[in-house]
């Protein structure tokens, strides 16, 4: 018989029939290799299956409860149905063995330590209010029965005015001008046809009376 | 026990984005035009045939004449030499001085007709019946607002056709301005030489470059008020920038309203010198109503301030609640905070 090869593995995780597995442990027996690799798998199963799990946050795990039993069922926090909660499932390596056959033979005592499932993370707190962001934001609206429609208009319009106010900016660049009223000036006059502004009259010419009308009606 | 009063229906979605919008607006709006309630005078205008035709004649007639144009209100009269040539234009110069003379060349797109019809529509245009001027005969033709008060009278000679004659008058019926010719003599005159003046800047702007520019957040209106019309808009490169001239009239007086990107310096323009008032940035020195600040006592009016990243300067000939309605019309000097960013912005997208 050669070594065990893939058989090893189903080996350490108990996945071989009653007579493969006889077979195994007696090839173990005789072939070092085998058992040095048997030995390997071993440990670093029980490595993946010690490996510390992340602190499931509280908050967010009351939160996702929240969500699962709809918040206004009345139920408990806790695991949604059809399935654990987040940091509730067994730990990573810790599944029962495909074919579900208790170890038995020189690894038995340790595959059994390995299959056990790890420690249930504690619930949230029972005391501590668990509620949907919704319903905190419809707590906030007005008691009557256009509040949502109001709140809509005055989120429009603050989208409005602030797309108004940023499209109406761009003024950083204005340049400085100085008009320059004396070529407006002759720009008027050639436009009106009179003098330009500026043309004070001859000193001579100032009567300082308002004329008259000189017509006469026939 | 009274009875529960059944819950009303809650206002449709449309409705209230509606109010929202409306909100906006009118609270982004500029002020209202104070003499809003003002109406253009009904009439049947028989006194239109005398002025088209003194605008007929003013296009054939070669003459030579004294002008004389006076403002009452300053108390001040100035007295030209005036030689007009058909085709070439008309050279004025203040009678008894030595310096060359001003002539206004003539454009393609004299106002003539479009004042005349501007103030056929604003006014009722009646024939006031025959008079005389220094001994000729002449055409009396009236403008009279909807209240029937005189905003204008026209002289025409009633033998050579010309308008001989021109009279302003304000609200109160005094008169604002006051033009005249006298010794008119009909036929070619020696054309001034070492003449300055020249035409109007050459680049008309049609509709829809006026158009154009309003959508690149340009003051444009065809409307300043009700009596305050858009008869043409010309546009030259001064110092590498764009300045628009918009000229705005009721028929009788011009308002000159120059639009130029930018923003003024902190201290007055040294342009507007001590005659006038300018303003600094945020617009100080202007007063809201805008119909204080008048330049050099002549009846003339010149105004400069900024707004919203434009430079308004305001030239005008006309009575103050005419040229006070043209200006509040006009963005508010200073408008740099929240509403006239947002009102600008608007502006941009062709909404108020």
């Amino acid at each position: 018989m050669g070594h065990l090869g893939e058989r090893l593995s189903a080996l350490v995780d108990g996945e071989l029939g009653p007579v493969e597995h006889e077979r195994a442990l007696i090839h173990l027996a005789g072939c070092e290799t085998c058992r040095f690799e048997a030995d390997m798998l071993r440990r670093l199963k029980r490595r993946l299956t010690t490996l510390g799990e992340p602190e499931p946050d509280h908050d967010f795990l009351g939160r996702l409860s929240g969500l699962a039993g709809g918040g206004t069922s009345g139920r408990p926090p806790g695991p949604p149905p059809g399935g654990a909660g987040f940091g509730m499932s067994p730990p990573l390596g810790s599944s029962r063995p495909l074919g579900g056959h208790p170890p038995t033979g020189p690894f038995a005592a340790e595959a059994v330590a390995d299959a056990s499932p790890a420690a249930p993370v504690a619930p949230p707190p029972a005391d501590r209010p668990v509620r949907r962001r919704a319903d905190r934001f419809t707590s906030l609206l007005p008691a009557f029965p256009g509040g949502r429609y109001a709140v809509a208009g005055v989120a429009v319009a603050t989208a409005l005015l602030g797309s108004a106010f940023v499209a109406g900016g761009g003024d950083d660049d204005t340049p400085v001008v100085e008009p320059r009223i004396a070529d407006f000036a002759l720009e008027h006059a050639l436009t009106v046809r009179q003098l330009p502004f500026g043309e004070e009259p001859p000193a001579e010419t100032v009567t300082g009376a308002a004329p008259s009308e000189t017509e006469q009606t026939r | 026990m009274r009875p529960e009063e059944p819950s009303s229906p809650p206002p449709p979605l449309a409705a209230v984005l509606l109010a929202a919008l409306a909100l906006c607006v009118l609270l982004t709006a500029p002020p209202g035009h104070p003499d809003s309630s003002g109406v253009p005078a009904e009439g049947g205008d028989d006194g239109m045939g005398h002025l088209l035709g003194a605008a007929a004649a003013e296009d054939e007639v070669p003459y030579t004449a004294v002008g004389t144009v006076s403002f009452p209100g300053a108390r001040q009269e100035r007295a030209l030499h005036v030689v007009s040539r058909p085709g070439e234009g008309v050279a004025i110069a203040p009678l008894g001085s030595r310096e060359p003379a001003f002539v206004m060349r003539e454009s393609p797109e004299a106002l003539d007709g479009r004042l005349l019809r501007v103030l056929a529509d604003t006014y009722a245009v009646v024939y006031a019946g025959p008079g005389e001027l220094e001994g000729r005969p002449v055409h009396r033709v009236d403008a009279l607002r909807a209240d029937g008060t005189r905003a204008g009278r026209f002289l025409v000679d009633a033998g050579t056709g010309l308008l001989v004659g021109r009279a302003v008058y304000d609200g109160s019926g005094r008169p604002f301005s006051v033009s005249r010719l006298s010794g008119v003599r009909v036929g070619a005159a020696d054309w001034p030489e070492h003449a300055a003046g020249g035409e109007p800047w050459g680049d008309t702007l049609s509709p829809d470059e006026r158009e154009e520019l309003r959508e690149g957040g340009w003051y444009l209106p065809e409307h300043l008020a009700w009596n305050l019309r858009l008869v043409d808009a010309r546009s030259t490169r001064l110092d590498g920038a764009r300045v628009v001239h918009a000229v705005y009239s009721d028929g009788l007086s011009q308002v000159s309203v120059f639009l130029q990107r930018g923003k003024l310096e902190s201290e007055h323009p040294s342009a507007l010198g001590d005659e006038s008032t300018g303003t600094g940035a945020g617009g100080d020195g202007i007063t809201t109503e805008h119909d204080t600040i008048f330049g050099g006592g002549t009846g003339q009016y010149r105004n400069v301030w900024e707004s919203g990243g434009f430079v308004y300067t305001v030239l005008a000939d006309a009575p103050t609640g005419l040229v006070s309605s043209a200006v509040t019309a006009l963005p508010e000097p200073g408008a740099f905070g929240f509403w006239a960013r947002v009102q600008r912005g608007l502006s941009r997208w062709g909404i108020g």
